[in-house]
């Protein structure tokens, strides 16, 4: 998801090609080509340059609705639905069988390849979080680059949020309430939802910083990452 | 003889230019920086380049075809052809045509998207109050859709 606005000039991307199943964009405005992962100018006039990314987040449909009444979704394209040339709806499946494709030398080092993983970028380190892992342990409590985290787990058991414990200057201990989708934090036991908003207790109405988490491949994440860790459980 | 193998390798160089590219950057075998950059260079140059080569190409074939055999002029016929398909690929964006562009993207409130279930993943964006969801189902095809949320232009890439 990126700010398409660089340098106050205004940028229309089209698919330019496939790159190590991410792919390249390119600027009708200056024909440069652009890494659909990284935000990156990587040839052309504009190389260098880096998009800006905007906050997103990746949920089910049902988690967003749950979120906001109101709102507006995409619609497909008539023709292509005609056509059935979106994918069914377990496509993940199948690129889950797809070869690898990658430079790296050993796709499987650290963890199988096509271990999915929540990555996640702080104070400069990068991190992975084996999808697994947190489905064991939801949520993980870790620090990164010197930035204490926790990554939850929606109920949906899909949707994923990292957020930045750190509240006037302290961090904070987050649980799970048993029973429910809701954290507890230690110090003063307010109750918080997952959009990292305190509804209940002596902290109601504070929110929590979030980071972004990527939902990816391992192969994919160690690719971009080359010096990312990765999360065990125990940690 | 010396014309015709001029000939043969002009063609075969404006197939080249559109050709390689598409062999470089295929998506199931892994990039280099080195043939990413050769990649961007061939298609830069693919459209002025065909043009070039088939306009010599052209005049080579002009010059064989006075007083020659028919099947000559076939032959002519027949190695222009590629030469000409090149020219006009060269202006084609081939993974727009694996995957179309939403060029006018359209929305549903939330109640109407029924294409969808509530299981299914969507990119969510949030500003200025205004909520967007793009389903990961429909930008795994199109990739990239631009958009404007709270003021700002965007796109969403997938």
């Amino acid at each position: 998801m990126w700010e398409t606005t660089v340098e106050g000039r205004a940028l229309h991307f089209r698919l330019a090609g496939i790159n190590n199943q991410n792919f390249i964009m390119r600027d009708e405005e200056t024909g440069s080509w652009w890494q659909q992962i990284s935000g990156e100018c990587i040839l052309g006039p504009l190389k260098g340059r880096r998009l800006k990314s905007f906050d997103h987040d990746e949920l089910t449909f049902a988690t967003w609705k749950a979120e906001g009444a109101q709102g507006r979704v995409l619609r497909p394209d008539p023709k292509i639905e005609a056509a059935r040339q979106y994918a069914p709806a377990d496509w993940e499946q199948s690129v889950a069988r797809m070869r690898v494709a990658t430079t790296l030398a050993n796709p499987n080092e650290g963890l199988p390849a096509r271990t999915l993983v929540v990555g996640v970028e702080a104070g400069g380190r990068s991190k992975a979080y084996p999808f697994e892992a947190l489905e064991r342990q939801n949520p993980i409590t870790d620090a990164l680059g010197g930035v204490p985290l926790l990554v939850v787990l929606a109920e949906d058991g899909k949707s994923v949020r990292v957020f930045d414990r750190r509240l006037d200057g302290r961090a904070l201990d987050l649980y799970m309430k048993t029973g429910s989708n809701t954290l507890l934090d230690a110090q003063t036991g307010s109750e918080w939802d997952f959009t990292g908003t305190a509804l209940v207790g002596e902290l109601s109405g504070r929110k929590l910083g979030r980071l972004r988490p990527l939902k990816d491949y391992w192969f994919d994440w160690k690719t971009y990452h080359p010096d990312t860790a990765v999360y065990t459980l125990g940690d | 003889m010396k014309r015709w193998l001029l000939l043969l390798l002009i063609v075969a160089a404006a197939l080249a230019l559109v050709v390689v590219p598409v062999v470089l950057i295929q998506p199931f075998k892994p990039q280099t920086e080195r043939s990413l950059a050769a990649g961007y260079a061939l298609k830069s140059w693919a459209p002025l380049g065909t043009l070039a080569l088939a306009a010599v190409a052209l005049l080579l074939a002009a010059r064989a075809w006075r007083g020659s055999r028919w099947w000559t002029k076939a032959a002519l016929v027949l190695l222009l052809v590629p030469a000409a398909a090149s020219v006009w690929a060269s202006r084609q964006n081939i993974y727009e045509v694996m995957f179309n562009p939403l060029e006018r993207p359209a929305y549903v409130s939330p109640a109407e998207a029924n294409y969808i279930g509530d299981a299914d993943m969507v990119l969510a964006v949030e500003r200025g109050g205004e909520r967007v969801a793009y389903p990961v189902r429909l930008m795994a095809y199109h990739h990239i859709v631009a958009d404007t949320v709270g003021g700002v232009p965007i796109a969403a890439t997938y």
